[in-house]
C-alpha cells in the first residue's frame, strides 16, 4: 500500500505541520475570537431578553391585579351609590305623595266648608227675606180696613211678589 | 490538497467571523454551528477550564473534517487516508496530554497507570496493562481515522472498478452502491473527525483531572 511507503513520511510530516500551524494560527488570531464573540453576545443578547421578557410579564401581571383589586372597589362603589340613589328616589316618592295627599285633604276640608258656609248663607237669606215678606204683608194689613175683596186682592199681590222674588 | 483545506476552513470561519451580525447569514450559522458544536464537546469532556485548549481543538476538528469531506471530491485526494498524516496528529494529541498532565499534576500524573482502589498485591499486573493501554491511545486513534477513510475508498475504487467492468449491462449495480456508499463516506467523514476530537478531549481532559 503507497500509505506505507515512508519515502513519503518527511515530507507529509513537514506539510502537515506547516499547514496545520498555519491554520491553527489564522484560527487562533483571526477567526475564532469574533465568532465565539459573536455566540456570546447572542448568547446574552437572548438570556437578557428572556429576562426582560419575564420581568414584563411579572409587570403585567402585576398591573392586572392591580386593576382587577381598583375595579372590584369600583364596582363596590357603584353598589354602594346605586342602593343610596334607590333609598333617596324611594324617599322623595314618599314625601311626595304624603304631601299631596295631605294637599288633596286639605283642598277636600276647604272645600266642604265652603259649601257648608255657602248653604248656611242661602238658608240664612231664605229666612231674613221670609221674614221681610211678612213684615211686608203685615204693614199693608195693619195700614187700611180692610173689605173683602181687598183682603184678597192684598192676599194675591203678595202672593204675586213673593213670586216674583223668589224668581229673582 | 493540504492547502485547499487550510483555504477552505480559514476562508469559511474568517468570512463568517467578519460578519459579527446578529441574525446570522447562512455561512455565519454553519461557521457558527461548528465553532458552537467543537465548544459542546469540550464543555462536555474537560469542563469549562478546557476552553484554554479551544482553538487548538477546533484546528484539529476542522482539519480533519473538512480532509475527510474534501477527499471525497471525485479526483481529489484524502489526506487523512496516510498513516502518517493521523499518526502525527494522533501522536502529536498524545504527547499534548502528556505534557499537560506532567505541568499539572508533575510526577502525580503517574497515577494514571494506577486505577483508584487497585490493591497493592495486584500494582505489577495493573501497571504493564496501564501501559500498554496508554501505548495504544495513539495508535488506535491514529489506525480508526486512517483505516476509516483508507477503507471507505478502496470500496468506492472497487465497486467503481466493477462498474466500467461491467458495462452497461450489470455496471448500473455497482454503481447504485456507490451512490448509497457516498452517503455513507459522507456521514462517515463527519462521525471520524467528531470521534478523533471527542477522544482528543477525553485524552487532555484525562490528564487535567486525575481520578
Amino acid at each position: 500500500m503507497p500509505q506505507f511507503d515512508s519515502h513519503f513520511f518527511s515530507s507529509l510530516i513537514f506539510w502537515e505541520l506547516l499547514s496545520f500551524g498555519i491554520l491553527l494560527w489564522v484560527l487562533y488570531k483571526y477567526a475564532l475570537p469574533p465568532i465565539l464573540e459573536t455566540l456570546e453576545t447572542r448568547e446574552r443578547k437572548i438570556r437578557e431578553s428572556l429576562d426582560q421578557a419575564e420581568q414584563n410579564r411579572l409587570a403585567a401581571e402585576r398591573k392586572l391585579k392591580e386593576y382587577d383589586a381598583k375595579l372590584q372597589v369600583a364596582a363596590k362603589e357603584v353598589e354602594t351609590i346605586l342602593a343610596e340613589a334607590k333609598q333617596q328616589a324611594q324617599r322623595l316618592l314618599d314625601e311626595n305623595e304624603q304631601r299631596l295627599r295631605a294637599e288633596s285633604q286639605r283642598i277636600k276640608e276647604e272645600t266642604t266648608q265652603d259649601i257648608e258656609r255657602e248653604r248656611r248663607k242661602a238658608i240664612q237669606d231664605i229666612k231674613t227675606q221670609s221674614a221681610e215678606l211678612a213684615l211686608m204683608i203685615a204693614e199693608k194689613v195693619i195700614g187700611r180696613s180692610l173689605s173683602d175683596d181687598d183682603h184678597r186682592r192684598y192676599a194675591e199681590e203678595a202672593l204675586a211678589a213673593v213670586a216674583a222674588q223668589s224668581k229673582n | 490538497m493540504m492547502w485547499v483545506v487550510v483555504g477552505l476552513v480559514a476562508f469559511i470561519l474568517l468570512k463568517a467571523g467578519g460578519a459579527r451580525a446578529l441574525v446570522p447569514s447562512k455561512l455565519q450559522s454553519l461557521a457558527e454551528l461548528l465553532v458552537d458544536f467543537i465548544r459542546g464537546i469540550i464543555h462536555d469532556t474537560m469542563g469549562a477550564s478546557g476552553m484554554r485548549y479551544f482553538p487548538l481543538i477546533s484546528a484539529l476538528f476542522l482539519f480533519i473534517l473538512f480532509s475527510n469531506l474534501v477527499g471525497l471530491i471525485p479526483g481529489s485526494y484524502t489526506i487523512t487516508s496516510q498513516i502518517i498524516v493521523t499518526g502525527v496528529f494522533a501522536v502529536g494529541v498524545y504527547l499534548l496530554s502528556l505534557i499537560v498532565g506532567f505541568q499539572l499534576h508533575g510526577a502525580k500524573f503517574l497515577g494514571i497507570l494506577v486505577p483508584p482502589g487497585t490493591p497493592g498485591w495486584l500494582l505489577p499486573l495493573m501497571i504493564p496493562i496501564e501501559l500498554i493501554s496508554q501505548i495504544a491511545r495513539p495508535i488506535s486513534l491514529a489506525v480508526r481515522l486512517f483505516a476509516n477513510m483508507t477503507a471507505g475508498h478502496v470500496i468506492l475504487g472497487v465497486l467503481f472498478g466493477l462498474t466500467i467492468a461491467g458495462g452497461l449491462l450489470i455496471g448500473w449495480l455497482p454503481f447504485s452502491f456507490t451512490i448509497a456508499l457516498y452517503g455513507l463516506e459522507v456521514g462517515i467523514a463527519f462521525i471520524q473527525a467528531y470521534i478523533f476530537t471527542v477522544l482528543t478531549c477525553v485524552y487532555i481532559g484525562d490528564a487535567m483531572h486525575l481520578h
